[in-house]
């Protein structure tokens, strides 16, 4: 990319970036949504989620180590959503913790990094990678615009069935984590959309954020992809033939 | 289209016909002014009240309803919480801060963070 982008073509590149792959059109998320999963496939679901989300205060303070003193307006968000994170108020993970607990699993069993699927491990260590190596604007567009961003259209879909009587019957207590994230995150996302447009601002970085986005886009949907194929195709079968069935 | 009339700083957002926005979203996407600091229902900051289409805002959730309890019925509501599918005309006080912390999420802080002493 030779030119500088403009704040909407910047905006428009990044959110072209992500489509096509965003996770709610992931096999699990799919199946999800359509009310198809057990409380067993949920629980494999917290034992996965668990490693991914759980760092997210650390990959952010990560960013905010290589944050420069005059960003204050960055640095601020990402203390201000680490605060969020862990002790705001209810920590999320222990939000995660309660949910995983009512799909039967356990808090020792969540904890178990021998739980996750490789590619688990690969998006918790795309995560520390990014936000330990990249400029931040680079990183922020990884995490927040790339992963964090898309919560709210993923939790949106699957947020009703859960707390649906007829279909998996949560209670609202249950299911609080989802519910916190679909709003929480429009924000983040909001606030990272704006420190990537800001902050990004030679050809050079803004392709590298395109690209990283991209990336962290593709990492969140394999991540998603492989929680159907690792422990629900055996119930349901492959994907592409219960979506053609259904 | 739709539009998000934000009354105290003048300014009005249109948005696609059939979608749902998120309203705090909306403003910090167009700097519209309304005030902010977290994004969870937990801080009261970015509150308003709707002047008109408040049949077209989201129900209130849990959080919006911990936070304003007997505010929601007189027309506050949280922006980061509201979702709005039509056109709306919200205004704030442009100096507002936090609500007051006798909160569920501030009792909780003091009770982790502050030694007994410190709570008199």
């Amino acid at each position: 990319m030779e030119k500088l982008l403009n704040e909407e073509e910047f905006r428009t590149a990044l959110e072209q970036a992500m489509s096509g792959r965003q996770a709610k059109n992931a096999s699990f998320s799919m199946a999800w949504a359509q009310g198809k999963l057990e409380r067993k496939h949920f629980a494999r679901w917290a034992e996965n989620h668990y490693h991914y989300v759980g760092p997210f205060a650390d990959y952010l303070a990560y960013i905010y180590a290589n944050t420069p003193d005059h960003a204050t307006d960055a640095k601020d968000f990402l203390l201000q959503n680490m605060w969020e994170e862990e002790i705001g108020d209810v920590r999320h993970t222990d939000l995660l913790m309660r949910f995983a607990e009512a799909c039967g699993t356990t808090e020792e069993k969540v904890m178990d990094p021998t739980g996750m699927t490789a590619a688990t491990r690969g998006l918790q260590a795309w995560c520390y990678s990014v936000s330990m190596r990249e400029h931040f604007a680079v990183a922020t567009a990884a995490l927040v615009v790339g992963l964090e961003s898309q919560v709210p259209s993923i939790y949106r879909k699957q947020h009703p069935p859960l707390i649906d009587p007829d279909v998996y019957g949560f209670t609202e207590e249950e299911a609080e984590f989802f519910d916190l994230h679909i709003t929480s995150d429009e924000i983040h996302g909001e606030r990272g959309y704006q420190i990537v447009l800001k902050y990004a601002n030679t050809p050079e970085l803004q392709q590298r954020c395109i690209d990283i986005t991209r990336d962290g886009a593709d990492m969140r949907f394999a991540y998603t992809k492989a929680l159907y194929d690792t422990y629900v195709a055996a119930d349901l079968g492959n994907w592409s033939e219960v979506a053609t069935a259904a | 289209m739709p539009v998000i009339r934000f009354a105290t700083s003048d300014r009005e957002i249109e948005f696609p016909e059939g979608e749902e926005v998120n309203i705090l979203r909306v403003a910090i996407r167009n700097h519209c002014g309304l005030p902010f600091k977290c994004a969870s229902g937990l801080c009261g900051t970015d509150r308003f009240t709707v002047v008109e289409g408040a049949e077209h805002l989201s129900a209130p959730r849990k959080r919006e309803r911990d936070r304003l309890g007997d505010l929601i019925d007189q027309g506050v509501r949280l922006a980061c919480q509201t979702y709005t599918s039509g056109d709306c005309t919200i205004i704030w006080d442009a100096d507002q801060r936090g609500i007051d912390e006798d909160s569920r999420a501030g009792r909780r802080l003091r009770a982790e963070w502050l030694s007994e002493d410190d709570q008199a």
